[in-house]
Order: structure tokens, then sequence, then C-alpha cells
């Protein structure tokens, strides 16, 4: 679990630092990463999250295909996981 | 119970893979092809991911991964849906082995019904088809190759590796039947030259109905597959219906623990082995296929003067084992795998597949020995 959340912080800072994620994006992810005993019933969403900051691309909706991941999708799933436990979508089971 | 080792025919699904799927049944049942709302957004969500874990298995594109029902279907998919394109090239030859699982070599089959020249690569003892004989076998107008990664009945790894060096100046199309070797023998799979990889759910802790047509692009090119069903744009429109959310996510999950978990799953199958084979030489038994290419988790024998119906029925307490593959088990035919490697009725007919895995419990191997000794006795 922790590794987990060492991982998202690590390809967080390395997309800010060196890729194309900006800061207001960077920041909320950051914040999940920095506090797992937030997230501990939530590793779903976190991996999810992570895969995301990893394929993360400015231009992913274009083209044909989806084939990397956009601000609205890390936005979308930072909402999922900071929404209130007992709703059902986006919430750990 | 008996303890399970019939895994090369399903796999226990993992626990954590099981309460992942029974939470997109039960909790998060959107459809991704409705994200209008949170419901379809988290369900495509969700099934992107899982098309992410299968691709980096094999180190591929996740617009690469197919989802399907299994690797049945992505067999049909890979070659009947190459057919239209090959005929339309003017090429009509195709190459197959004669170790292949009945869904590959039924759709190959069916394209001999099409006019296709089909020609099946025979096996040596051993297990394996001898790449040479697929090299003597190309010509200009081979449309189609396809080879299995690991033998269903066997375990044997097939040379894959070697045919990559002979299709490396050919344009065949290359087709692998992964559905034995995915999330194990991860290497091999991850050779850029495979076109098109078929792999199943059940094999590697999923549940059963999904698996993957894996489809390596060419020059940012999909290989030119014609859809076999219609009625919907899902998968690129190469395999339209309702994406099964549960079952995806949880091949997804199993991808996932495939490559973290690798080295203990591996670690356990092998200790396993020990105790096996040790149990098998006491009865005197020949494996089938060489041990120096067969997978940890599996082991096909052929145990002299005991026919496999009677093994299975006296040790059906104490162990639940296979003869064949459990597709044609049901068919009382001898197994084709076993006739390819040129057993004779008689040694086919007294061979029995035993497969575990990580989740395997212990096994009584004295009382299998005494049952099977008892037995030649009678």
């Amino acid at each position: 679990m922790n590794t987990l959340f060492k991982e998202l912080e690590e390809a967080t800072l390395e997309q800010f630092n060196h890729g194309e994620l900006p800061q207001w994006l960077a920041d909320p992810v950051l914040e999940v990463a920095r506090n797992p005993q937030q997230y501990t019933d939530k590793e779903y969403h976190v991996e999810m999250l992570l895969a995301q900051v990893l394929e993360y691309d400015v231009y992913a909706e274009a083209g044909c295909c989806k084939w990397a991941y956009d601000h609205e999708d890390i936005k979308r799933t930072l909402r999922w996981l900071n929404e209130a436990q007992n709703e059902p979508k986006g919430k750990e089971g | 119970m008996a303890t399970y080792l019939d895994c090369n025919a399903t796999t226990p699904v993992e626990p954590s893979v099981a309460k992942l799927a029974a939470r997109f049944l039960e909790q998060d049942y959107g459809n991704p092809a409705s994200p209008i709302h949170d419901y379809g957004l988290f369900a495509r969500a969700a099934v992107e991911h899982a098309r992410a874990q299968v691709a980096r298995v094999v180190g591929a594109r996740p617009d690469e991964v197919i989802f399907t029902s299994g690797a049945t279907e992505a067999n049909n998919m890979a070659i009947l849906g190459l057919a239209q394109s090959a005929l339309a090239d003017g090429k009509r030859h195709v190459v197959t082995t004669a170790i292949e699982h009945k869904a590959v070599l039924e759709p190959f089959e069916a394209l001999e019904r099409l006019g296709f020249e089909v020609k099946i690569l025979p096996a040596g003892a051993d297990g394996r088809f001898d790449p040479q004989l697929l090299a003597a076998a190309l010509r200009p107008d081979t449309a189609l190759v396809s080879t299995m990664q690991v033998n269903n009945e066997t375990g044997i790894v097939q040379p894959l590796a070697e045919v990559a060096s002979i299709l490396a100046q050919h344009p065949a199309w290359w087709h692998v039947d992964a559905a034995q070797g995915f999330g194990k023998e991860l290497e091999q799979l991850r050779q850029p030259r495979i076109d098109l990889l078929s792999i199943s759910g059940h094999k590697i802790y999923a549940p059963k109905g999904v698996g993957a047509l894996i489809a390596r692009k060419r020059n940012s090119t999909l290989p030119p597959l014609q859809p076999l069903m219609f009625g919907g744009g899902q998968e690129q429109g190469l395999r339209p219906g309702t994406l099964a959310v549960p079952l995806i996510v949880g091949l997804g999950e199993a991808a996932k623990l495939a490559l973290r978990e690798r080295e203990q799953r591996l670690e356990f199958c092998r200790a396993f082995r020990v105790q096996a084979l040790a149990a098998l030489a006491r009865l005197g038994a020949v494996q089938n296929g060489a041990e120096a290419h067969c997978l940890p988790h599996v082991i096909n024998v052929s145990i002299p003067g005991i026919s496999s119906d009677q093994a299975i029925h006296a040790l059906k307490e104490v162990i639940a084992i296979s003869s064949t593959s459990a597709c044609t088990s049901h068919t009382r035919t001898p197994s084709h795998v076993l006739a390819a490697m040129g057993l004779s009725f008689e040694q086919a007919e007294s061979s029995l597949r035993l497969s575990w895995c990580h989740m395997t419990p212990a096994v009584d191997w004295e009382r299998v020995i005494d049952i099977l000794q008892q037995l030649r006795k009678a």
C-alpha cells in the first residue's frame, strides 16, 4: 500500500518536473500521495490515478483513439477519491 | 474435497479479483458506452485501466487490447478476421501446428473451406514444433502463421524466439495463442514481431468469460482484421456488444497480480513440482514432453499399466486431475497433441495432466502413490 503511494508521488513529481502535468493538477495528486492514511480503503482508485499520471498527455483525446489520460480523467478520479464514502460510484466496495 | 490439480483447465479466482468483480456487479454497474454520468464514466475509466494493465504484461499499447469473451473468441477473431484481407491480397496460404488448441485448428479448417491452403507443422517427442519446418513452409503467399506459446496439455513452451527470427523478413501476420502462458512466461510475449496474441482470463485467476486479442500495430496501423460480429462500435468496431465490465476489471486486476507476484508464484510452483516429480517417479511415470521446456506448474505423464480413466476415477477423492485438455476431455477421443508428438495409443490412453498454482494446498502424495500402485496390482 505504501509503495503505491510512494510510486504516485514519484510519478507525479516526474510528470510535473519533466512532463506536462500542470501544477494545479499536480498539487491535489500530491495531496493524495502524501496522505495515505486518508485513502487506505481506496487502493483501486489510487492505482487508477497512478496509471493516469504515468500516462498523462495533454492531447490524450486527440486523434481517433484514446491512448493516454488527460486532465479531465485525473480531475474525475480525484473527485471520486474525495467523494463521501457512502456514495455509490467511485467508492471502494 | 479432492485437491484441485487441473489449473490448466481453469484456475481458481484470486480473492482480490473476485472482490473487485463483485464491486462492479453490485455497486459500480454503469455502462462504459454511456459516459454521460458518473456511473458510465467510472465504468469507462475502469475498463481503460484494465486495458492498460493487460497491455503492460506484454509490452503493448492499451489501444492494442481488444476485449473478448476469452481466448477462443480471440483466436477466431485473429484467424478468421484476417481472411478477407488475405484473399484481397491474393494470399491463400496459412500455417499452423498440429499441437494447437481446437480453438485454432477449427478456425483453420474454416479457412480451408474458404479456399485457403493450410499447412500443419508436426511436433517432436519433446512437445515442440520445429521452427525450421516453418521456415521451409513459408511462401510468398503465406498470409498467416499461428503458433501457440505454451501447449495446454503438456505445458511445453514453444520456440517463439526462433519463429520471430524466421518471420523477421516475411510479411505474414503472426498470431500466438497465449492462453496458457500469458502472465506466466512473460518475455516471449513481449517480442514485437508477434502481431496478434490471444489471452484468457480464467487461466490467470480471473473469471471465466473474459479474454482479449492483443493486436500490435505495424506502422501505427492495426492488422487488417474484420469483425466477426456486428451491431455496435465497441472495441474499435471489432467486437461489438456491451463490455462485461466486472469481468474486464477482474482480468485487469489478474494481469496486475501476474506481474507483481510472479516470483512468489514461480517459487511456489517449483517447490510443488519437486514433490510431484518425486511421487510420479516412484510410479515409473514417463513425462510427455521435455522437462527442460516445461512450465513449472504443469506436467503431463504416462503411467505404464494404468489407464487415464482408471487413475482419474481412483484418485477422485484425493486429487482432481485430467487426461487431456478441458475442451476435449468429454469427447473421449485420444489427445491429438500426444498423437502429434508420436505417442502410441496406449501411451496416450495412460496419460495424466497435473496442473497446480500458487493457491494449491498440499497433496497427500503417499496416498496418491498407494492408490495407483494398488490399481496396477489389480
